[in-house]
């Protein structure tokens, strides 16, 4: 299949209809979880999901436009970060591509590899655009590491490695367990559905 | 919804697409332009102008000092006293000093951060959303976008009340959403998975009403409401272009 096939079919009108539903879930997740007072974000489930379900393409589109959207309802700080959430979107896809959402582990490792990826992505917004700090509690961090003499590269990729990491691999494993519990009659109606079910082999 | 405040100031009567081409311009200037006083110079000569033209002063204030005030707080910290590139003490705070070169950096980055805030909150304040689409498929972007980001906006409200209700539901049952992290931990999936099963479900029932209104045809679409692109307004973004990139030049040259 050529790559202009493949994108008409990962962009199909289901593709369409699930988009605005997992920028909402993007949304009104990270909602619950401030509600609950959990220490993570989980604001990417539902870009998580599309690039599970409909490839690495849609979830780019869904990641970029969940932040674009963002910054015109709360606060344009989070249309500057509209690259990460694309990231996070494209690589959950690559990673579903090659295999690895088929079961809880795997998409523990997607979790790792969509967490290292937004990182190294969010770092030279947060260090060119916002001189390295977020305005929240993690700046203690930074600012530790600042004063025990690494640059401020160093201090800001270790500040959001260490935030990131966890909460991608738990978004991962949250995005895995929605997906299996889809029904299949639902499931075969996405593009890439055979991304969550195990392979023949195990 | 989102952030538009009614109004028919200067800006709002300028196109969308004109807003954000200057939006754009402001950010790449802030952070490209010629000297240290670019960004400060084109937020109190150009943005607080256009903010009073507009009579969005007060909530353009409060909003600006909402989201700047704790980005400028840890940028004047964490600069002023651990920047590695600080050399000139300037006073010490117990164990710790303020330097100089840190306080000039944090100052220049909030000035930036001023600019490109304030450039977007006054693109935000004063466009509501369908206009904002309306203006981008007149410029060519495709259908899809346009209906993606406005889908988006009106499922917003059915989701919140969505979850409100799930939670309700689920307390109702006995479900505790306070106490240690390991209960409130798992309260999660409980109150994440049906919020997201049922609204997947609308998402195929959407599919559905989309494809029966042909929505992937390929022919023109027409609009219930038109908006004025009046060449005023095309002269006005090519300006804004130019200008940005005379003054980048300029800043690299010097």
């Amino acid at each position: 299949m050529s790559f202009g096939e493949q994108l008409r079919k990962d962009f199909g009108t289901v593709t369409l209809a699930l988009i605005p539903v997992a920028i909402v879930i993007n949304l009104v997740v990270g909602q619950i979880v401030s509600a609950l007072n959990l220490p993570l974000f989980l604001d990417s489930i539902g870009t998580v999901l599309v690039g599970i379900l409909a490839g690495p393409w849609a979830g780019l589109v869904t990641g970029l436009l969940t932040n674009l959207i963002w910054g015109l309802i709360s606060s344009p700080v989070a249309a500057a970060f509209a690259p990460v959430a694309g990231v996070i979107g494209l690589v959950a896809g690559l990673c579903a591509r090659y295999g690895l959402f088929r079961n809880w582990w795997k998409a523990a490792i997607s979790g790792v590899l969509i967490g290292v990826a937004a990182s190294f992505t969010a770092v030279p917004i947060r260090v060119f655009m916002f001189g390295g700090i977020t305005g929240s509690g993690a700046d203690f961090i930074t600012a530790y590491l600042l004063a025990t003499g690494s640059s401020l590269f160093g201090s800001v990729i270790i500040t959001v490695l260490s935030t990131n990491v966890p909460d991608k691999v738990v978004t991962a494993l949250v995005a895995w367990a929605i997906a299996r519990a889809l029904p299949q009659r639902f499931l075969a109606r996405f593009p890439r559905a055979e991304a969550v079910t195990p392979s023949p082999q195990g | 919804m989102t952030l538009y405040i009614p109004g028919d100031g200067f800006l709002y009567r300028r196109h969308p697409v004109t807003k954000l081409v200057f939006m754009l311009c402001v950010a790449f200037l802030a952070f490209l332009g010629p000297g240290r006083w670019t960004p400060l110079l084109i937020f109190l000569a150009a943005l607080l102008p256009l903010a009073l033209f507009s009579g969005l002063v007060r909530p353009y204030g409060g909003a600006l000092w909402r989201i700047l005030a704790p980005l400028a707080f840890f940028l004047f910290v964490l600069h002023g006293l651990f920047n590695p590139a600080g050399r000139t003490v300037l006073f010490s705070v117990g164990p710790v000093a303020v330097k100089l070169e840190g306080v000039v950096f944090a100052a220049l980055m909030t000035s930036r951060l001023l600019c490109v805030l304030g450039a977007s909150l006054l693109f935000v304040f004063t466009t509501p959303p369908s206009a904002l689409m309306l203006g981008l498929a007149q410029h060519g972007a495709p259908p899809w976008l346009t209906y993606v980001i406005g889908a988006t906006l009106q499922i917003i409200p059915h989701m919140r009340a969505r979850a409100a209700a799930i939670t309700a539901a689920q307390q109702a049952r006995g479900l505790e959403t306070t106490g240690s992290l390991r209960v409130r931990a798992r309260a999660l999936m409980p109150m994440v998975t049906p919020l997201v099963l049922s609204s997947l479900v609308d998402a195929e029932e959407r599919a559905i009403a989309l494809e029966a209104r042909a929505f992937r045809s390929s022919r023109p679409k027409t609009s219930l409401t038109e908006l004025a692109d009046p060449p005023v307004e095309r002269v006005a973004r090519q300006a804004c272009v130019v200008c940005t990139l005379l003054l980048i030049g300029a800043g690299q040259w010097l």
